[in-house]
Formats: C-alpha cells, sequence, structure tokens
C-alpha cells in the first residue's frame, strides 16, 4: 500500500457535491476507471448466472426480438396493415433491424434503475464504486445487443440484402442510440428509485412508444420531420442507423444529428445527477 | 511526532423521516436541491420538517491510530447511522467527518455473493467489490480460503454451503483487507465458538498493526475481548465515551431502566394511599452514589409519602437487570422488620451487603402493599439505577464473568 493512500483524507459534509463539478467528475472518473476491474467481475458474475439455470440457454437473448418480428409478419400477412418497406429490402429485415435496436434503447434505458434495484443490498451497505454496476449494465445491453444483431447475418443472406460500405457505421450509430437510453435511464433514475410510479408509467408507455417509433412502418418522406420524430428520442437514431444497413447511401437527418451530438453531454449530466443522488437515495432506501 | 486521528467526527447531526410518504418527498426536494446545487445547510433548530427528528446529534469524537471502539446503545440510539455516515453511504446534515486512507467495512457479511458461482469466483467477486485488485486478490486467495477453512468446498457453489460456511469465506475476504479505518456492525455474534474466537484474535492482530476499529454490536459480553474503548449512544446523543466496563455498565443500566419501565407505574385505584416519591444508592458511608465495585455494600435509601398514619406495611424490593427478569425479591416482613408509615415523608434504607454482582448495570422496582397479601398500594419499575464498573471481567477465558461472582476455591 502507497504511504499516498493511508494519508489520503475522505472528508464527509452536507455541501452539495455539484458546488464542486471539477471534483466530481474528476471523482466519477476515477471511480469508472478503478472499477474497471470490478465491472468486468460482475459483468462475468451476470453472464454466468444468468442461463445456468435455463434449458434453452443464450437462445433466450434472441427469442424476444425474433418473436416480436414474428408477430408483425403475422399480422401483414393476414393483411391487418400495410407495410411499403423500401424497395429491394424485405419486411423481414426492415422489422427485425428496427426491433433489434429498439430492444437495446429500451433496454439500456431500464438498465440503471434494474441495477440498483437487484444489488439493493449491496449499494444500501457497502460503500463501492457504484459506477461499476452501471459500466457492467451497458457491457451487458451491447452484448446483448451484439448477439441479437448476429440475427442479421442469416436474414441478411436469405433476403439477399445488397450490402454497402455505410453499414460500417451501424455499429457506431447504435451504440449512440444505447447511450442514449442510457443517458435518459440515469436521469429518470433518482426519481424512479424514490417513486415507483416512474418504472409504472415506463412500463405502460413503452407498448405505445414502440408503435410511435417507425419500427414496423416506413415514415413518408414528409414526415421525416414532423414533430413526432423530433419528440421521439428513440426514433432519430434508430431510424437513421437502420438507414445505414438497408439504405444505399448515407441518408441523414437533422434529429438525428441533434440527438447523436446530444448523447454525450446528456450521459455525463446522466452520470452526475446518479452520483449526486446516490447518498440521498441510499438514507430514504433503508427509510 | 503527533498523528492525526484515523477518524474525525465533528459535531456531526443527522436528520431521519419514518414517515415514508413524508419521507419519499423530502427525498425528492433534496435531490433538486442538491442536483441544482441550491442546498443551503440551516440553522439546526428550523432545520427539522414535520414528521422528522434527529437520529444523531452533535457527535463528536476521534479515533487514534490502532485503536478499537464498541459504539453501543439500544436500539434505534443511532450508532448504525453514525457507522453509515463514517461509511460514507449517507452524508451528514450538519458537521463534517474526516477519515485518513483507506476504509474497510464488515457489515452483512457476504453481501453480493452470488449462490450459483462457486467459492472460488465468489471470493474474486466478492474482493472486487471491497476495492481489492485481481492481483491482491490472487497474492491472498490461498490465505482467506485458509482462514475460513474451507479449502476443500472452495470450488463449490456457494448455494451447496452452510450459512456459518457463507459467513467464514465473507468475514475471511473483508478480514483480508488491508483498511486503516475498519467498520464492524454486528458481525460479532456470528459463526461457530472457534471460528469466533478465531476472529478476535485475528481483530487484536489487527488492532497491535496499527488498525483502527469501530464496531457496532448489542453483543457487549463480547467488547473487552476486542474494544478499549466505548462510546454509548442514547437518543441520538453520546452519553458516555469511556473506558469499556464502565460503559457496559452504563448501557446495561438504561436497559436495565427501559426494560423495567413499561409500565413506569402500576398503582391502585384509590386515589390516597403511599406513594414512592424518591429512590437513590448511597455508598456505606451514606453518600449518593451510582458507581460501585463487585463486593461493595450499597444502601437503597426510598423516600415514600403516606397520606395518613398507616401500620403493618409491606415493601417489596426487586432487583433486576438489563438481560434478566428479577435476579433478587426482598420483602420487609422477611426479617421481620415492620413498617408504620407516618403522615408525610417517610425514609427507609435497606442495605445490601457485599453486592455479589459483576460488571453491569442493575434497577429495582418498588412495590408498597398493606397487610394483607391483596392490598396493592403501587409499584415503580426502573429506580435507583446503579453500576458494577468493576473490578474488570475477562470474557476470554482467562477470568470470571457473569452474572455474579461465586464464591469459589480449586481442590
Amino acid at each position: 500500500m502507497s504511504t499516498d493512500d493511508t494519508q489520503h483524507e475522505t472528508v464527509y459534509e452536507p455541501r452539495p457535491d455539484i458546488q464542486r463539478p471539477a471534483v466530481l467528475l474528476a471523482g466519477i472518473a476515477r471511480d469508472i476507471w478503478t472499477s474497471r476491474g470490478l465491472a468486468w467481475r460482475l459483468f462475468l458474475r451476470n453472464l454466468r448466472g444468468q442461463y445456468r439455470q435455463t434449458l434453452l440457454g443464450l437462445l433466450w437473448a434472441f427469442l424476444p426480438p425474433l418473436a416480436n418480428t414474428a408477430i408483425w409478419i403475422f399480422l401483414r400477412k393476414q393483411g391487418v396493415f400495410q407495410l411499403e418497406a423500401q424497395p429491394g429490402v424485405s419486411d423481414v429485415v426492415y422489422i427485425l433491424t428496427g426491433m433489434i435496436l429498439w430492444q437495446a434503447f429500451i433496454d439500456a434505458l431500464q438498465m440503471p434503475q434494474a441495477r440498483i434495484n437487484e444489488n439493493r443490498g449491496m449499494v444500501s451497505k457497502l460503500n463501492f464504486p457504484r459506477e461499476s454496476l452501471l459500466m457492467e449494465g451497458l457491457g451487458d445491453v451491447m452484448f446483448n445487443f451484439a448477439i441479437r444483431a448476429l440475427l442479421l447475418v442469416p436474414a441478411f443472406w436469405w433476403y439477399e440484402v445488397p450490402l454497402s460500405s455505410t453499414i460500417l457505421l451501424f455499429p457506431v450509430l447504435a451504440l449512440l442510440l444505447v447511450l442514449l437510453g442510457f443517458a435518459l435511464g440515469l436521469i429518470l433514475f433518482p426519481i424512479g428509485s424514490l417513486y415507483q410510479d416512474v418504472g409504472r408509467l415506463i412500463t405502460l408507455v413503452l407498448p405505445f412508444w414502440m408503435i410511435l417509433t417507425p419500427i414496423i412502418y416506413v415514415l413518408p418522406e414528409t414526415a421525416q420531420h414532423s414533430w413526432l420524430v423530433w419528440a421521439n428520442p428513440a426514433a432519430p437514431l434508430l431510424m437513421c442507423a437502420r438507414d445505414m444497413v438497408l439504405s444505399q447511401s448515407i441518408v441523414w437527418s437533422t434529429p438525428a444529428i441533434v440527438y447523436g451530438v446530444l448523447t454525450l453531454p446528456l450521459v455525463v449530466w446522466g452520470l452526475l445527477v446518479f452520483r449526486i443522488s446516490m447518498p440521498i437515495l441510499v438514507e430514504r432506501m433503508t427509510a | 511526532m503527533e498523528q492525526r486521528p484515523v477518524l474525525r467526527v465533528n459535531q456531526v447531526w443527522k436528520k431521519y423521516c419514518r414517515n415514508l410518504k413524508r419521507s419519499m418527498w423530502y427525498g425528492l426536494r433534496d435531490l433538486a436541491k442538491h442536483t441544482l446545487g441550491i442546498h443551503r445547510p440551516q440553522p439546526l433548530r428550523d432545520a427539522l420538517r414535520p414528521g422528522e427528528f434527529y437520529a444523531v446529534r452533535e457527535a463528536d469524537f476521534e479515533l487514534p491510530e490502532g485503536q478499537c471502539i464498541g459504539l453501543i446503545g439500544p436500539n434505534g440510539a443511532g450508532k448504525s447511522t453514525m457507522l453509515k455516515m463514517i461509511n460514507g453511504l449517507i452524508r451528514p446534515d450538519s458537521g463534517s467527518i474526516s477519515i485518513r486512507g483507506r476504509t474497510g467495512a464488515l457489515i452483512e457479511l457476504g453481501t453480493g455473493f452470488n449462490p450459483i458461482l462457486s467459492g472460488r469466483e465468489n471470493v474474486y467477486i466478492n474482493g472486487a467489490v471491497l476495492g481489492m485488485k485481481k492481483r491482491d486478490v490472487d497474492h491472498l486467495f490461498d490465505d482467506i480460503v485458509g482462514f475460513a477453512e474451507l479449502e476443500h468446498v472452495i470450488d463449490d457453489p456457494i448455494r451447496t454451503y452452510s450459512s456459518g460456511m457463507r459467513i467464514r469465506l465473507g468475514y475471511a475476504v473483508a478480514a483480508h483487507l488491508r483498511p486503516q479505518l475498519l467498520i464492524m456492525d454486528e458481525v460479532l455474534a456470528v459463526g461457530d465458538v472457534g471460528f469466533r474466537m478465531k476472529c478476535f484474535q485475528h481483530l487484536r492482530t489487527l488492532v497491535q498493526q496499527g488498525v483502527s476499529i469501530i464496531l457496532v454490536t448489542h453483543a457487549v459480553g463480547l467488547l473487552p475481548r476486542v474494544a478499549t474503548r466505548v462510546i454509548l449512544f442514547e437518543k441520538g446523543r453520546i452519553t458516555f465515551d469511556g473506558d469499556v466496563q464502565p460503559g457496559i455498565a452504563r448501557y446495561e443500566e438504561c436497559l436495565a431502566v427501559r426494560n423495567q419501565q413499561s409500565p413506569a407505574v402500576v398503582s391502585t385505584s384509590e386515589l390516597n394511599h403511599p406513594r414512592l416519591v424518591a429512590a437513590q444508592t448511597l455508598n456505606a458511608a451514606g453518600l449518593p452514589q451510582r458507581d460501585f465495585q463487585t463486593g461493595d455494600s450499597l444502601r437503597l435509601r426510598l423516600t415514600i409519602e403516606s397520606p395518613g398514619q398507616l401500620t403493618d406495611q409491606r415493601l417489596i424490593v426487586n432487583l433486576g437487570t438489563a438481560n434478566t427478569d428479577t435476579v433478587a425479591s426482598i420483602s420487609n416482613a422477611y426479617l421481620n422488620r415492620t413498617i408504620e408509615w407516618q403522615p408525610g415523608q417517610n425514609q427507609i434504607e435497606l442495605t445490601i451487603e457485599k453486592l455479589p454482582f459483576l460488571v453491569g448495570g442493575f434497577a429495582f422496582d418498588i412495590s408498597l402493599y398493606g397487610p394483607q397479601l391483596d392490598d396493592f398500594h403501587e409499584r415503580r419499575m426502573g429506580q435507583g439505577a446503579f453500576r458494577i464498573i468493576g473490578p474488570s471481567i475477562d470474557t476470554s477465558g482467562y477470568g470470571i464473568c457473569g452474572l455474579v461472582a461465586l464464591p469459589h476455591h480449586w481442590d
């Protein structure tokens, strides 16, 4: 143990940490860095523990988007609704791509709350870098996304979807989409921890939100800039990411650029909110 | 060179709210204030919102290097809140806490264990949660498993372990941290006797190496084995800070009084009956005193107010402790002492010769009766509380301990 370690002084006082944002940010960065080993351990722990008691194992990662896609394809085949997918692109590939992206977004959105709830005992009793739980959660969301994205490989091959170099931007945009969901999840997390209404509201809203997001239908050109797109954080990046794989050319839209640029500042803000709220929430957790 | 204390608790206050709905609402407001940075500490007397009270008031103490203190007190006295603040889980509402060096916590051993994974995997996870790097754990792994005595099952899933085995593993991991300050909450009374002894031995070694320890426990009998100082919390305040044995005696006295306090008075429905108005303990010389040594004589002076002249009265004195019911009951009838109350105040003294009790806290129940079996006047609980503060007891198996000192010899 270094002398620095033994002489390091920690002071706890009532003054809000946000009054020293530089110290706060440095603390977050340091904890994320020092807890990377812990995050990795927790990630492996969950991965190993998650499917050990199931018969179908990893198949459970694939099933939700597959089932969702199957239902919509079935409905469309029955003529319940019409889908005019892009020329040369199969409906299956179109819906499946959207579903996988949507799933990653809502996984990331719900992750911070879920992680803290699962580890309530540890969080309320031990002082460890809580950011490690978030890093582990992000890893989990991205791992699941990657596995599901593998579904696209046989789908593309079967439906003979033409590929272009813009597909290389797909992971970048998907990552931005996940980070955006994560940031929103972080910002909702403190209120959601105090009031379960938030969690219930999200569950209630999710199906409508999915319908409002152009996953099972194609948004007409004229609606590309409608307020419905602007007001739906999931839509712009999701649409843009899908265009990158399914369209032959890069189709940037203004909302996607704006949301893309806003994502990182939002993540930083979310991490600040998370850090500041932790002691206050722990106090109320035991109440 | 004067060493800075490892822990400095400076005039700390902490609010608490038991009402769930209010607590959530206050939490939301605190969140908003802290996120916007507009929180201003208020003067303490105005700071309480409806439904709130101070769980910790004006706590102020220091912990030097290589000292082990026991934090004791009745339930809800503020010990655990204090510990949470020291552990950095919650913030003080006023005052400050400064800690030099690394803090380790032994609270709910094995928190974060995953039952499906093996003991080996869990040692690494638990170590990482407690702040150890992988190579630290690699280095200490054999020591940890050896300490827990689980070499033969370390590769089995934790869910096949007994609760005792889990606790041993949890302790072993946490015990191999090398903190400057170690915080322990109610983890002393766990495991089987053999392992507990090993823990005490281990804690003593840590203290000798200069580690400072704070331990919260209700099993105060175990404290003298490791602690060199006791801090007693009552209703959020520190009411005692000093040597272990007098501290334990103070704590048990306060428990003894609380035990006997519900209800504090039982009396007959008659309006005019004699009443006990004061009870005081005195030493052999007749001076008021509350701290005694085993073997001292104690005089209990009772002041009784009577509405008129009453003859052939009875007085029953029960002595109780924190952990037991009545341990001794004395009626004046036993030694044929007759009692007659005069109108107004009467005084009577009961002398107990050679108190046989060992370190602890004690209190009396006093009952007043008339001549007949059912002539009950009143009973008052938790009166004339006193403490035995010495000589020292020994709970490590090299002396005497328990409730009383039995006169004995070996042949």
